[in-house]
């Protein structure tokens, strides 16, 4: 194809009639096929908040992103970390295929100040992806406008913006248009939809997401014991809760 | 408007290199500059925008010549005309005390019963030469563009160095915003007049007895807007606490380099991109402090604490050591430092319940030479909540497991 007329052909605003019934959402492929067909615009929503929910830190919940961000960060656009909860490791980041060059990490100290500079990276256009870590700054209190905020700037930047939060938030309101829980399921990943703009998806899905060693631990308990709410189910309390 | 300084006529290089510092007014030749701001309304505008936002009054006038736009200046606000024939008409209706002449030459003109320019001109100049001096004949001439009259330009000097005094002290550092748009306003004309830019800049405020705070401000990329400045200084000042009121202010910039050519990239938003971006990056730094916005990098060392190096301000294009995908062996995303102490039961390492062992070992052996000796044989770990973790074991006493990273 000209390369002139994909690049239109790219573009939010344009519409082909023999493809969509309706104007896709810019989104950002997560390299999970599984997972762009459930998710609305097949990928990553740009300009919208997504929140992960993960069980536990160390469970895949960057794995998840990562093939995203490897993209990005490939075609020269940035990443910005805000409030890490850990100290990056830079071997593992480039053997991920992250360009670091492309990667920048923000240690604000102050919840305060924490909380101005991922709205402020969120509104800036030149950043194409944001991960957020907020709730451990807050002591679990985030302010209940917060997110919100972050939901309106991260419209104004049209970047895309991840905030990983704790797995017990699953329940409570949330402003952001997609929401993940995520749980270990031996080497895999289990993701369920939360809330997504459109139907509501049923099923979790399982993905392969990259794992340090070529090992499947036993199921664990915590996936084995548990049974997976529904996304109707989760919705219904959702209503509840808020 | 207040009395002309340098820091005002460093302003007043935005819109021309050529400006004439008198003693009472402020003369910009404008006419090498009205294509470039869009004729001399738009220009115009700016030029009041640009006073209101300094708070200063100052009565305009356009002219052909120099000597009669500062006349018609004198003479009341606004008068505008962009050729020599208008200038020759309005200087008509201007009084003769707009020329503000030495007291026993203006008593002379006053007994002839002369009011306005327009009536002086009537007269064959001839005479007013034999009667008046010929200074003022001269003065008249130049004035009307009949003979040339070079002004001598202000110098911009080679450094940027320009302070005012606070009308009142002032205790809340970001209040010193107001203050200090002069002396921003002033840099960026400064800047335009030499056509450069400036990475970094600093801001003296001055305590009075001599005591003084010095506030740097770098950028990531070389600035030269007011607007990009101010937003950089705007979250230094939020982020500043004074140890006493302010009394004066100050600001020096050192190193000011050519600007470089900007490239009109139609098509392509990289450059709004990276200019937004580096814009955010002062901003994050100068509110949350430098060391709080970092890059990341890869260092040639086999002990894993060392083999990362936050960086400071803007990352290498492409640092030195940075292995590709796949060809190091494999690495937890996030490291634990200091590594933990794990618990043990039966020889067994436990977090959160007792761990499986994925992977492993790998020895890693090194830094004898430097004093940081280090001999670990590190495993890839799985807990019971299915975390992923990298722990290791010191193989010598007291040994003992260690987590040392998260594989996120």
């Amino acid at each position: 194809m000209n390369p002139a007329l994909a690049q239109v052909l790219e573009r939010g605003d344009i519409r082909r009639g023999d493809a969509f019934a309706v104007a896709p959402a810019p989104t950002l492929a997560s390299g999970f096929a599984r997972l762009d067909a459930e998710l609305p615009g097949g990928g990553w929503p740009r300009g919208a908040l997504t929140e992960l929910l993960a069980e536990h830190e160390g469970i895949g919940e960057l794995g998840l992103l990562l093939p995203a961000l490897a993209a990005l960060t490939a075609a020269g656009q940035t990443v910005v970390l805000i409030a890490p909860p850990r100290a990056a490791h830079a071997p593992a980041w480039a053997a991920a295929g992250i360009r670091l060059e492309a990667l920048r990490l923000v240690l604000p100290r102050r919840p305060r100040d924490a909380l101005w500079a991922a709205v402020e990276t969120l509104r800036c256009g030149g950043v194409a992806a944001t991960l957020l870590w907020l709730d451990e700054l807050f002591r679990r209190q985030l302010p209940a406008n917060s997110l919100r905020r972050l939901q309106v700037a991260a419209g104004e930047g049209g970047g895309a913006a991840f905030c990983f939060r704790p797995a017990q938030l699953a329940a409570a309101a949330s402003s952001a248009p997609l929401r993940l829980q995520l749980q270990p399921a031996g080497r895999q990943l289990r993701v369920q939809l939360l809330k997504r703009r459109g139907p509501p998806a049923r099923q979790a899905i399982l993905l392969d997401i990259a794992r340090p060693a070529d090992f499947s631990p036993r199921v664990s308990h915590v996936v084995a014991g548990a049974v997976l709410p529904d996304a109707a189910d989760s919705r219904r309390r959702t209503r509840v809760a808020a | 408007m207040a009395f002309p300084t340098p820091a005002l006529a460093c302003w007043a290089g935005r819109f021309t290199p050529q400006v004439n510092l008198a003693p009472a007014a402020l003369r910009l030749e404008i006419s090498g500059s009205l294509r470039l701001f869009g004729g001399l309304p738009a220009l115009l505008r700016l030029v009041r925008e640009d006073l209101a936002a300094l708070d200063l009054r100052a009565q305009l006038a356009v002219a052909a010549t120099p000597l009669a736009a500062l006349w018609l200046a004198r003479s009341g606000d606004d008068v505008i005309c962009p050729d020599l024939a208008a200038t020759r008409a309005a200087l008509a209706a201007v009084p003769l005390t707009a020329l503000q002449l030495a007291p026993p030459l203006a008593r002379r003109i006053e007994g002839f019963g002369l009011r306005r320019i327009g009536e002086l001109l009537a007269l064959p100049r001839a005479s007013l030469g034999a009667r008046l001096g010929k200074p003022f004949v001269i003065d008249l001439a130049r004035a009307l563009g009949e003979i040339a009259d070079p002004q001598t330009c202000f110098v911009f000097p080679e450094h940027f160095e320009q302070g005012l005094e606070l009308p009142a002290p002032v205790a809340a550092a970001p209040v010193l915003l107001f203050a200090a748009h002069r002396l921003v306003a002033a840099l960026a004309g400064w800047l335009a007049a030499r056509n450069s830019a400036v990475r970094e800049i600093e801001w003296l405020i001055d305590h009075g007895h001599g005591v003084i705070t010095a506030v740097p401000l770098a950028f990531s990329a070389p600035v030269y807007s007011v607007e990009r400045i101010e937003r950089v200084l705007k979250e230094r000042l939020d982020a500043l606490s004074l140890s006493s009121p302010a009394l004066a202010l100050r600001l020096c910039a050192r190193q000011a380099q050519p600007r470089e050519a900007r490239s009109h990239a139609l098509f392509d938003g990289g450059g709004q991109r990276q200019e937004a971006l580096a814009e955010l990056m002062d901003r994050l730094a100068a509110r949350l402090g430098p060391q709080a916005v970092q890059g990341l990098a890869c260092h040639a060392d086999h002990r894993p604490e060392l083999a990362s190096r936050a960086i400071s301000g803007k990352p290498a294009a492409r640092p030195a050591a940075n292995p590709g995908a796949g060809s190091a062996p494999l690495r937890p995303l996030w490291l634990v430092d200091p590594p933990e102490a794990l618990r043990e039961v039966r020889g067994r390492p436990q977090c959160g319940g007792e761990l499986a062992l994925a992977a492993g070992p790998e020895r890693i052996e090194t830094g004898w030479w430097d004093g940081g000796d280090a001999r670990r044989d590190y495993f890839i770990a799985i807990d019971g909540a299915g975390r992923w973790l990298w722990i290791f074991r010191d193989p010598r006493p007291p040994g003992g497991w260690f987590l040392h990273g998260v594989f996120a």
